[in-house]
């Protein structure tokens, strides 16, 4: 994947660079691939769901250099050089990050298809905002759908995971 | 099939089923490991788009694919005569005098029936290329006339859309219990509510998708697909195919929500095989979410108009019911548009105990895409109808609306509604009355009457129902549907104690993974961790109908109790003979097997297991080694129950309805698992709110144009839409199911929707009293009501 010859290359076709979950990877990319096409189809990581390709259901949702984005919506070439996280770096494997272990004890996901863009919305809510009220969290996941749970565990999760990671969390960070 | 009547569990004996287990299938999903259809992946595998049609009713005289096909990437561009002898023309046959049947290709290329109907298919080397070809095929239309108004359809003189049915009716069905006429001439009272219930669909997140991979060599075809019922697809591919069942591997590993949308065989389903075993390569189709809005199935487009005959003092005598189920072009595939308005109809009576019953039901056929089924099916128009109408009924009588339906509730036991529907026993009361208590409606009037006085708008709506569950033959029958039903499951020991639960259901969110593996954990005695539950895939599950209507619960959990407790027989043979003991004395547990009254004296199921396999001739004689079981189960009618209430706030100013909570006491019999029972709930209240107030499919009136083909225009519900929820349970175990498991799924989408709208109404009486005539339910629609009932 990392090595491609000229002659493979068509014209459009350029080489796309950028860290995916703290690993170097390059890819060919036109300039019109979607960066959920090439994650999903070239970097093969299927975790990241597309649910609409026009940026409302939130299901393809990444963090690209610490901020969410809709990667539906995003070019691939826009992220040269980027620094993108996706659900499969969250935790490693066989673990769960306790916002994933609060999503599994609140009972947050049920068909999982909008789980790993939820999971990752939720992590920059909960560094953004470490102690949010219900209606703070609520707020921030306006943007993300999920057709099956009521969003009513994903709630619960939420403040449950923000209270385990600030129990987690070093006193010198909280402050 | 005799019905039987059985017992709960003796109380406190040790059981998985019945308690919160948290679900096994998580970490997957969670993790981004879980396999959807569009995370396949073949070699050599190429990519399809859909030319779909811009014109709700044309003819297409000419497709030229010629600058098309000439694109670098593009393998081929086909259309119907291309597919012919491929893929057989799709009958839908409803076996029943009244209504009609129609044949059609998957791929018509000649008329465009509706606005997203496939005319065309370009397959090529990937999705972008095969995009851009389909803006080079040029295609001249036809305007035919449109038809969209449903009445009108019925009207001689209407263009006929299929000239086989000789009308535009679909169905025309009528049906009559009692002596309607009479009560209704000596009633004190006649009420009438007709509600135009808004077209909405199931739109799961995950859109369709299909991959077919078709091996010329040995004649098989491999396809995964986004689907409820993996088998059931199959055999209608083998028929449109021309392919034998045991040819075909359906594949649906991970399924990213269905709601009914995908308990539907799809032409789609039918084409993308057809084109791999043409072009012997893999060929992938992904529905975007255009393709999705225009063109999978919509759903709950309804006229209903509903009629109440009344005495003075409130008791219901009667009701009279005109059931108009708005169909597309033609009826979905195999459940067609009856599933809304003779749904709806047959479940008029309720929880009400009447003398007589009687409706009509059509079908008007329009230039819309199909109607499919969608959680709460027809139920869920015919209860906001059936909800208004009470009202209305209970405030020209000066009766309070609770009081109104308590006074005509049937008794808390077996019944038998006057459609002829057996009720399994319920809380068809009590859950009202628990329901109270919850909201503790005295205070919540006392806060309702302070907030007038600051000019907000509070108000509550209260809407019990009932849900038919567990959708089997008898169910499907005493509805009008003349088809069969029923479904399998496996129970296997593996060598090594390990087990092996296989169903043709398929989850795509209920937690099957884990309900079915508590469910045989107990069944066999086993440990839950020890059992294993494999599906979505007819390679390796036993046939079954598939995963909708609620039924997985009632159906797959008593296929499995069935199977477990055949294997169980088994072991406990096997272990007492290697014990030396009596068959009577040995009972399973926690993975063993213990001699009662000796304690000490056990064997474990990876001793037992080892035994039957390999025991040789330790085995018992006469028993054959290996524990495996295949049972099946078709239910007698079951349904489950329940109350709504929904507290809203309405701005006077804006007409914007905020829901402040919504409180439920369901009754779904006995539980497998209370935490997915309440999920169930959770995600169907979501939609049924979406609705009422903010989803629709729109189409212009005159020319078909859809005018809802994004997510800007078809709105979900989101996190600040859905209010806070309270649920609470009464377990009536069915009186006639295994186990006394009733299924459940679908009251949130049934009755909290219109809780919501009778919510609505009772906060604004201050400004005289609303007339809700249609769904959904905007602010601007909220403002014209104030003004009408101002006037």
């Amino acid at each position: 994947m990392t090595t491609s010859t000229r002659a493979d290359v068509s014209e459009a076709q350029r080489p796309v660079t950028l860290r995916v979950n703290g690993r170097a990877m390059t890819a060919l990319a036109e300039p019109r691939m979607l960066l959920s096409d090439f994650l999903r189809h070239e970097l093969e990581l299927t975790g990241t769901h597309v649910g609409c390709e026009h940026g409302v259901c939130g299901a393809c949702t990444v963090r690209m250099d610490g901020d969410i984005v809709r990667s539906c919506i995003v070019f691939a070439v826009q992220a040269e050089g980027a620094e993108l996280e996706t659900i499969e770096g969250l935790a490693a494997p066989g673990e769960l990050h306790p916002i994933q272990q609060a999503f599994r004890e609140h009972h947050a996901l049920q068909c999982g298809f909008c789980t790993p863009g939820m999971v990752l919305a939720v992590q920059t809510l909960l560094e953004q905002n470490p102690d949010p009220s219900e209606q703070e969290a609520r707020e921030y996941l306006a943007g993300n759908i999920c057709r099956c749970t009521g969003y009513v565990g994903i709630v619960d999760a939420v403040l449950a995971a923000a209270r385990a990671l600030r129990s987690t969390t070093p006193a010198e960070e909280v402050a | 099939m005799a019905t039987q009547v059985h017992d709960a569990p003796p109380a406190g004996a040790p059981s998985y089923v019945g308690s919160r287990v948290l679900r096994t299938e998580d970490p997957k999903f969670l993790t981004g490991a879980a396999r959807y259809t569009d995370d396949v992946h073949l070699p050599g595998m190429l990519h399809a788009a859909f030319l779909r049609s811009p014109h709700a009713h044309a003819r297409a005289t000419a497709i030229d694919a010629s600058r098309a096909t000439a694109l670098p990437g593009v393998v081929g561009v086909y259309t119907e005569a291309d597919l012919a002898g491929l893929v057989a023309p799709l009958t839908t046959l409803f076996e029943r005098p009244e209504v009609g049947t129609i044949t059609r290709p998957p791929l018509d290329s000649t008329t465009a029936h509706y606005v997203g109907q496939a005319l065309a298919v370009v397959v090529a080397e990937s999705r972008y290329v095969a995009e851009d070809a389909l803006e080079e095929i040029e295609v001249e239309y036809e305007l035919l006339p449109v038809v969209m108004d449903p009445e009108k359809a019925l009207e001689a003189g209407s263009p006929v859309l299929r000239p086989e049915l000789g009308s535009n009716n679909y169905a025309h069905i009528e049906f009559q219990r009692g002596d309607v006429e009479r009560l209704f001439a000596e009633a004190d009272h006649v009420f009438r509510k007709r509600l135009d219930h808004g077209r909405h669909m199931a739109a799961p997140l995950e859109t369709r998708g299909v991959v077919a991979d078709y091996r010329a060599a040995t004649g098989e075809l491999t396809m995964w697909s986004s689907t409820q019922l993996p088998h059931y697809l199959r055999t209608v591919l083998s028929g449109l195919l021309g392919m034998a069942e045991n040819k075909i591997r359906v594949i649906a590993e991970d399924v990213g929500g269905g709601f009914g949308l995908k308990a539907i065989v799809f032409d789609e389903e039918a084409i993308v095989p057809a084109l791999a075993r043409l072009l012997a390569r893999p060929v992938k189709w992904i529905e975007d979410r255009y393709e999705h809005l225009a063109a999978s199935v919509h759903a709950k487009d309804q006229i209903c108009e509903i009629e109440a005959a009344l005495t003075s003092d409130g008791r219901i005598l009667a009701f009279r019911g005109r059931h108009v189920g708005i169909n597309g072009a033609w009826p979905g595939h195999p459940w067609t548009s009856l599933v809304d308005p003779l749904c709806a109809a047959m479940l008029m009576p309720s929880i009400y105990d009447i003398e007589a019953v009687g409706f009509t039901v059509d079908s008007p056929l329009t230039n819309r895409a199909p109607i499919g089924p969608y959680r709460g099916i027809g139920w869920t128009a015919g209860q906001a109808t059936m909800q208004l109408l009470l009202d209305d009924a209970a405030a020209a009588l000066g009766m309070d609306p609770t009081e109104l339906r308590l006074k005509n509730a049937i008794p808390d036991a077996p019944f038998v509604s006057a459609t002829g529907m057996s009720y399994d026993g319920g809380s068809y009361s009590a859950s009202i009355h628990k329901l109270l208590e919850m909201v503790d409606l005295p205070a919540f009037r006392g806060r309702q009457a302070e907030l007038r006085e600051q000019g907000r708008y509070i108000g509550i709506g209260i809407s019990p129902y009932i849900e038919p569950t567990g959708w089997g033959a008898e169910l499907s029958r005493i509805q009008g549907f003349p088809w069969e039903f029923f479904d399998s499951a496996s129970v296997t020991v593996e060598p090594d104690g390990s087990v092996i639960v296989t169903t043709g259901m398929q989850s795509h969110g209920q937690s099957h993974e884990t309900t079915f593996a508590q469910v045989a954990a107990d069944a066999l005695g086993v440990r839950f961790e020890d059992v294993r539950v494999m599906q979505g895939d007819t390679a390796l599950a036993v046939y079954g109908n598939g995963t909708y209507a609620s039924r997985s619960a009632v159906i797959g959990g008593a296929c499995i109790m069935r199977a477990g407790a055949e294997v169980k027989e088994k072991l406990v043979e096997m272990a007492a003979h290697a014990m030396e003991v009596g068959v009577g004395d040995v009972e399973m547990a926690e993975g063993e097997a213990r001699v009662r009254g000796v304690p000490g004296k056990r064997m474990s199921l990876r001793e037992i297991a080892g035994f039957a396999y390999y025991g040789g001739t330790r085995r018992p004689p006469d028993v054959e080694p290996s524990l495996t079981a295949t049972r099946s189960y078709d239910p007698p009618q079951t349904y489950a129950n329940g109350t709504f209430a929904a507290i809203v706030e309405v701005d006077a100013g804006t007409g914007k309805v905020t829901i402040e909570e919504i409180v439920c006491c369901e009754d779904c019999g006995r539980m497998l698992n209370p935490m997915v029972v309440d999920g169930q709930v959770h995600g169907a209240v979501a939609q049924g709110i979406g609705g009422v107030l903010y989803e629709e499919i729109a189409y212009d009136d005159e020319t078909g144009q859809l005018l809802t083909g994004t997510l800007v225009d078809y709105l979900y519900p989101s996190t600040v839409e859905v209010p806070p929820m309270r649920i609470s349970h009464i377990e009536t175990p069915s009186v006639v199911t295994e186990g006394g498991i009733k299924g459940a799924g679908e009251c949130g989408t049934i009755a909290a929707g219109p809780a919501v709208l009778s919510a609505i109404t009772d906060a604004l009486t201050p400004f005289g009293r609303i007339e809700i005539t249609k769904t959904p339910l905007r602010p601007g629609d909220i403002l014209d009501l104030m003004d009408a009932a101002r006037r």
